[in-house]
């Protein structure tokens, strides 16, 4: 069974000044198996949104280890973490952070412009492939200001898989979107782990989110509370 | 990230702020457009000024001095130098009035010898030059330049007519070709000339003179003869040795050193007014790259979230800089060259076309550009992910 993620007494603590510092998350261990499809839930500043962001390689790590793929974080220069980033995780946010005035097209190939070494023409393909996979064929000339809330998610996460990531981090995909969108973008996220095998890690606070899932890790001041896992992850496609 | 991606990204990021682009480029534009223009002006000056200086006779020599020549002095100069061609007495340079039938004009009067055409190179148009009687026997005779013909006869010919000059009757025997504008703007046209021994007797009321004009066979004979005749007067005249020469020797190539001096020192001049421009111009970037940069950390945040490197971002802002820069080069050697060309077309100055200065400049607003881009670049490129990406 291989872990793609391995975290060890993970510690972070925020220095606001000489003397006041607080720590948000207190010593963590965990892991995560390739495949798997779980929730992080948890109250605001019980440290779960500061966890997404260490384990998205956005934020540094304080105390103990986290190792990516076999990968220890701390041991990366800024430009190595910017490559997994862009090559390892697949990242949907609450607020969608599309580029503004550009095209749903040229959002989705971002990534892997930044990447480097692919011809634009294999770039246009697959970022094509990957909108009509979300369901926006006929959308891609559409810029994130003429498209719902729904869409827009559907854009970043067409955006999140172009490198083929190992990992996807959604922090609260659906925390800005209706019953039906919210529906339509887990039925998405369901569908990648099913049948593309990618392990998808997510925060939300809503219960029927996480029903979603198939294990529920539940924070609270920078420890975790409860780990359970109640469905076994899908093994078929894994690569 | 490819160069071609960078500099859509740029452009792209540039025209959201079509109105603040603009202004921002502006003071790369002015100055750009002033270097141009300056270097463009500096170097037709030079030019109409060598011209102006040839058509005076690139052999030419004046010769002021505050004690008077003599005819004496004329012969003597002529005997004791090896390479004088020409040479005539100067009278005058006083400006009289002239009538005739009803017209009034104002003009410098001249009292010369022929040799004085010839050292001009200034040929007649009408009629002819002086005879040697009429210059001896101070004949009431006149060669009028080009203006001062016009004035006074508009299309008519004005040889054999009587015209007074303060009063004094002389008859007009030709008329000169036309020189133009002095360097000092004076009209040179606006001229009456007369044998010299007429202007002593009724125009100056003396005999002596003193200014002398000159000219040797060729341009590379004008220094040695100049030495020759201060040589020679400083003899004539007994000054002991160390003590100053009273008279000064001026030469064309002389004149043509002070006016390339003063060009020189004119360019110079605007060159250094024009940089501080493009210092400004690139301050203003400075401070609007700082802007954007704050403006779009959010935009940063999430580049750098889906895996922008440092150089990524510090490359997508510095060539953001650079474009707005080298945009503005491009607008200001257009405009520079149209308001040049304008000028020269005014002034009737040559419209010298320089690559080289265009080339300069555009590598100039280039390195404008990369200069006070870099701290922008620099500052955002070193955003920490997740603050850029909280960043409200």
């Amino acid at each position: 069974m291989k872990n793609v993620i391995e975290v060890r007494n993970l510690v972070k603590t925020y220095f606001l000044s000489d003397e006041v510092s607080v720590q948000a998350i207190r010593g963590i261990s965990m892991s995560v198996e390739k495949g798997e499809f779980l929730a992080i839930m948890g109250a605001s500043g019980s440290g779960k949104s500061t966890f997404m962001n260490i384990l998205g390689f956005l934020d540094s790590l304080t105390g103990g280890s986290y190792l990516l793929d076999g990968v220890e974080q701390a041991s990366l220069d800024d430009d190595r973490k910017a490559e997994i980033r862009n090559s390892k995780i697949g990242f949907v946010f609450q607020g969608f952070n599309l580029l503004s005035r550009t095209s749903a097209l040229e959002n989705v190939e971002l990534p892997m412009i930044y990447r480097g070494g692919a011809r634009p023409s294999e770039v246009r393909r697959k970022a094509r492939e990957l909108l009509a996979m979300v369901g926006l064929s006929g959308r891609e000339d559409h810029h994130p200001n003429r498209l719902s809330g729904g869409e827009q998610q559907r854009v970043a996460i067409a955006r999140s898989l172009i490198n083929d990531p190992a990992i996807i981090l959604a922090d609260e995909p659906t925390g800005n979107l209706d019953t039906r969108n919210t529906a339509e973008i887990m039925g998405i996220f369901s569908r990648l782990n099913r049948e593309l095998g990618i392990t998808i890690i997510l925060v939300t606070h809503e219960p029927e989110v996480a029903d979603y899932t198939g294990r529920r890790i539940v924070f609270r001041d920078g420890l975790i509370v409860q780990d359970v896992q109640f469905r076994k992850s899908p093994r078929r496609g894994v690569k | 990230m490819n160069i071609r991606n960078l500099f859509v990204t740029a452009f792209r990021s540039l025209a959201k702020n079509k109105m603040r682009s603009a202004l921002t480029s502006l003071g790369i534009i002015i100055g750009v457009a002033s270097v141009i223009m300056m270097v463009g002006i500096g170097n037709s000056a030079r030019v109409a000024v060598r011209d102006k200086v040839y058509t005076y006779g690139a052999n030419a020599m004046s010769i002021d001095s505050d004690r008077p020549f003599t005819e004496k002095d004329l012969e003597r100069l002529r005997r004791t130098t090896s390479y004088i061609r020409y040479i005539t007495p100067m009278i005058g340079g006083r400006v009289v009035n002239i009538k005739y039938e009803n017209r009034f004009i104002a003009s410098r009067i001249r009292g010369v010898n022929n040799d004085f055409f010839r050292i001009q190179e200034w040929p007649a148009t009408y009629g002819r030059y002086f005879t040697e009687l009429e210059i001896l026997s101070y004949e009431k005779v006149a060669i009028l330049g080009d203006s001062a013909r016009l004035a006074l006869f508009g299309n008519a010919s004005p040889i054999g007519r009587i015209i007074l000059v303060n009063n004094v009757p002389f008859q007009v025997i030709g008329s000169l070709s036309e020189l133009g504008q002095a360097f000092s703007g004076r009209d040179q046209d606006n001229v009456i000339i007369i044998p010299y021994t007429t202007a002593g007797l009724k125009i100056e009321g003396r005999r002596d003179f003193n200014e002398i004009y000159a000219s040797t066979y060729s341009e590379d004979l004008v220094g040695k003869t100049a030495d020759e005749i201060r040589r020679s007067l400083r003899a004539e005249r007994s000054i002991p040795a160390g003590q100053q020469d009273g008279f000064t020797v001026k030469t064309s190539k002389e004149k043509l050193e002070m006016a390339e001096y003063i060009s020189k020192t004119l360019a110079i001049l605007l060159a250094g007014i024009a940089s501080i421009s493009l210092i400004v111009g690139g301050i203003g970037i400075m401070n609007i790259m700082l802007v954007s940069v704050s403006e779009r950390t959010r935009e940063i945040g999430i580049r750098m979230a889906i895996g922008a490197r440092k150089r990524d971002i510090l490359l997508q802002f510095l060539i953001e800089a650079v474009t707005l820069s080298a945009a503005g080069g491009i607008v200001g050697i257009t405009l520079g060259i149209i308001i040049y060309l304008v000028i020269t077309i005014a002034v009737g100055w040559p419209f010298l076309f320089s690559v080289f200065s265009i080339a300069i400049s555009f590598i100039f607003s280039g390195a404008v550009g990369v200069f006070f881009g870099y701290y922008p670049a620099r500052k955002a490129s070193s955003l920490k992910p997740i603050d850029a990406l909280r960043y409200e």
